[in-house]
């Protein structure tokens, strides 16, 4: 066997060296305070397992923990075990645990509460897939647990510390209740108190909790989590400016959210301090390839050269957005410029000529949207471009779970656009995922499905960044689904509160609030 | 009087059976599911499709509705999918909230809104009848959620005199749990106070114009007495019914106001319900706002008999 690779524990150790240093002047700081959060959803559910939403992100990841879990660079890194031991022939990952890991019940964390979550997640999980290549795990002593794999995957460790709907870890009697039925009790540096539909969710510092003593600092949702706060109340504002209102009467300290004029408005006053959150998510543009027009490779390349996407992401996304046509954020080892030739390439000539080799004969296609402003921003520039060319869009608005369901059918779509957040964050495996047997485009791509099975099988990163731009080229080339950029998110705070550094969801360890 | 209730509860029994089963086909009409919520948009539809089956929503309509209506008939509304309680619970627990908001409006509304109408009545097309009803149509054309926001500004963040939303119960102050429903009462309020004035204007206009209150007047009875004595109950026969109107657009109306203030009423629960479609909630939340437009309904009936010996209820 051999240990979690060299390289990537020396990169953990230089992270958390490097995080040390950022972190240092939090600790001579005050201890104590009680923030307050305003967030624009109530989180659908505080059983982590059950949801991938980011409104439930956001609270569930202060209560509940994983065995691994990312680090700043979206790495995966020890979090609840010691480390990995991995077969050499790829099949068994040994995880020895930490001794020091108390529930918030006072219980020590074993092996068998590891089993039971990690069992459970594969039966309810709302990103069950992730562990679709477990064949078994099972506890191989009181602190260690063993899971044996049915085939290799190279993306194993980057699933199981996935923070999309978190393999999190609950005592093993709450991981024996059905989905949405178990007592919040977790690992993790807050502990659940409260939640009050429609107002608050009331986390406090868990007293018991033992920060990752290999951790010098906070590192991504991993690292050392040291709590200064009291406690965190995380009220659910869904009016922007009511949000704003807040912030500035001092009845929230950190808003999650705020729209470009507002940061805007704020910026000014030194009462605040505005933060830049990006990329936070991609703004995607789908087709329907099982259905008309949108089906036609010539037809989706002439959209493609018709549109300029600094129009589309300055106009949804005002002040915060960047133009990049690969597939991942800068900044992961898979992101290139290769196979983006295409991106953001407006040529109305170039668009015409395609047109009239596709099979468009004029007819009005349809593009659904969410009522999200940015969406139906995106829409209606696409629509306005096009109409240049002589094609006819009618946008359909609707709520989201409505135009969610719609646009996993082959019918009453051909257009469809949305962000994507977490993927590019995750790695280049979920990025691809939702192409793979057609799902997003509902028709199947078998180059896609085939370089998603070798990306999953291949153990070397070089080979699985090749695959990938493979992938990212592909996409463009037939225009399988038009990326138009990254965009990101307006972060508002008091100047009270100190050492925050914006990332996926809002950080409340390492931070303190001065009285 | 018995008869009469006996036939009205009768009559709602059956409107609350088609609500109800137009709120049920509605909801499986349209498209989605809480798994939209629980999942990320890129969500595969084999990760919705085990969702599903783990939250319980892959029965077959006709027995989720035999479920549902069986569970109904005991009193039980079910269990909401999101909120991990039952919807009576859930109900019950914002129930206060909104109505306390909903009765303050009203109380509002009506006594500044008559006062409003009868001052302009008396003063009919002279410059306190023009300020009345100008002041009553800006109230009208202006949406209450702008008034909110409006107030936010002037009276919680350029003031300080209450807080910018949220709600406080009453159990942890009296002055407190008033400061923080002052606001939305108060924008509620004077959207419909509008509506008041004028059809208390009207209302006592024409009463006003009536042989008796001419005779009351040549008679060389104050206009005082004339007014509040002979007129005003003259005129509240079509207050009331504006009355109950305007308390079953409250309850509906607080709904956007929940919204602007992050105020947990019942409103927010059902607006929240339909976009993460929380089934169960949805249809419990608008049986039981029926119920309550109902009782409401049934409660002006019986004032019109009290405040109008010709009605007769029969």
């Amino acid at each position: 066997m051999t240990e979690l690779t060299r390289r990537r524990t020396l990169g953990l150790g230089a992270g958390l060296l490097a995080s040390s240093a950022v972190a240092a002047p939090a600790i001579a700081q005050r201890r104590g305070g009680d923030a307050v959060i305003a967030i624009t959803q109530a989180p659908p559910s505080l059983d982590a397992h059950v949801t991938s939403a980011q409104a439930a992100r956001n609270i569930n990841l202060h209560m509940y923990e994983t065995l691994f879990a990312r680090d700043e660079n979206a790495r995966p890194v020890p979090e609840l075990a010691e480390t990995v031991n991995i077969s050499s022939d790829g099949l068994t990952y040994v995880f020895p645990l930490r001794r020091d890991v108390r529930f918030h019940n006072g219980a020590i964390m074993e092996a068998q509460d590891v089993v039971a979550s990690i069992e459970r997640y594969r039966q309810i999980g709302a990103s069950a897939n992730l562990l679709a290549a477990i064949d078994s795990v099972t506890a191989s002593g009181s602190h260690e647990v063993t899971i044996r794999l049915k085939q290799v995957q190279s993306t194993f460790l980057d699933n199981l510390s996935s923070p999309r709907a978190p393999i999190a870890i609950y005592p093993a009697a709450e991981a024996a209740k059905p989905a949405n039925q178990i007592a919040f009790i977790g690992t993790g540096p807050y502990r659940f108190v409260e939640y009050l539909p429609d107002r608050h969710v009331r986390l406090a510092r868990f007293d018991g909790y033992v920060p990752n003593p290999k951790a010098t600092g906070p590192d991504g949702f991993a690292g050392r989590k040291e709590v200064h706060l009291d406690s965190v109340l995380f009220r659910f504002m869904p009016e922007l400016g009511a949000r704003a209102a807040a912030l500035e009467a001092g009845e929230v300290h950190l808003v999650e959210t705020v729209d470009g004029p507002t940061a805007q408005r704020l910026r000014g006053n030194a009462r605040f301090t505005i933060y830049r959150l990006l990329p936070f998510s991609m703004q995607v543009i789908k087709f329907n390839h099982a259905l008309g027009a949108t089906g036609d490779l010539n037809f989706r390349l002439a959209v493609m050269s018709a549109l300029d996407m600094e129009e589309i992401m300055a106009i949804a996304f005002p002040d915060i957005y960047q133009l990049d046509g690969s597939w991942i954020y800068p900044g992961s080892p898979y992101h290139t410029a290769q196979g983006t030739e295409r991106y953001n390439k407006p040529d109305l000539a170039a668009a015409r000529a395609l047109l009239g080799r596709s099979g468009y004969r004029g007819e009005r296609l349809t593009f659904i949207v969410d009522n999200n402003r940015s969406n139906i921003d995106t829409a209606t520039v696409v629509q306005q471009r096009v109409r240049e060319l002589g094609v006819n869009i009618d946008i359909s608005v609707s709520d989201w779970p409505t135009v969610s369901r719609l646009g996993f059918t082959p019918q009453g779509w051909n257009f469809w656009c949305h962000g994507f957040g977490i993927e590019p964050f995750e790695g280049p495996a979920s990025v691809m995922a939702p192409w793979v047997g057609g799902t997003s485009m509902i028709r199947k791509d078998e180059k896609i499905d085939a370089w998603f099975a070798e990306l999953n099988a291949a153990m070397e990163q070089s080979a699985r960044v090749r695959i990938f731009t493979e992938f990212q080229r592909h996409m463009w080339e037939n225009a399988v689904a038009i990326k138009a950029g990254n965009y990101g998110l307006f972060q508002a705070a008091t100047a009270r509160l100190r050492d925050f550094k914006p990332y996926r969801i809002p950080r409340m360890w390492g931070v303190t609030l001065d009285a | 009087m018995i008869r009469f209730l006996a036939r009205r509860l009768a009559g709602s029994a059956v409107v609350l059976l088609l609500v109800s089963l137009l709120t049920f086909g509605l909801i499986w009409l349209v498209p989605g599911d809480p798994t939209t919520v629980l999942l990320e948009a890129s969500a595969t539809p084999e990760q919705v499709g085990r969702l599903r089956v783990a939250l319980g929503l892959d029965k077959p309509l006709p027995l989720q509705m035999l479920d549902w209506y069986g569970r109904v008939l005991s009193g039980d509304l079910g269990q909401s999918i999101l909120l991990n309680r039952s919807v009576t619970e859930a109900l019950l627990e914002r129930l206060p909230v909104t109505l306390s908001i909903a009765a303050i409006s009203l109380t509002l509304a009506v006594m500044l809104g008559v006062t409003a109408g009868i001052l302009a009545a008396l003063f009919h097309n002279r410059w306190p009848d023009q300020i009345v009803m100008s002041t009553a149509l800006f109230g009208l054309s202006v949406p209450d959620f702008w008034l909110g926001l409006v107030f936010v500004v002037v009276f919680a963040l350029g003031l300080g005199w209450f807080p910018t939303g949220g709600f406080t119960p009453i159990e942890q102050g009296v002055m407190e749990w008033a400061r923080s429903i002052a606001l939305p009462s108060l924008a509620l309020a004077l959207t419909q106070m509008g509506f008041v004035a004028r059809m208390a204007r009207a209302s006592m206009l024409d009463v006003l114009n009536q042989d008796f209150v001419r005779t009351a007047d040549a008679k060389g009875l104050s206009r005082t007495y004339v007014v509040l004595r002979h007129g005003l109950p003259n005129a509240l026969v079509p207050l009331l019914t504006v009355t109950g109107i305007i308390a079953g657009a409250l309850l509906g109306g607080t709904v956007v106001i929940e919204q602007v203030f992050s105020i947990p009423g019942v409103g927010r629960l059902i607006i929240g319900a339909i976009l993460s479609r929380d089934f169960p909630v949805i249809q419990g939340g608008l049986l039981f706002l029926a119920v309550v437009y109902l009782l409401v309904n049934l409660v002006v009936d019986i004032l019109y008999a009290a405040v109008d010996p010709r009605v007769r209820l029969a």
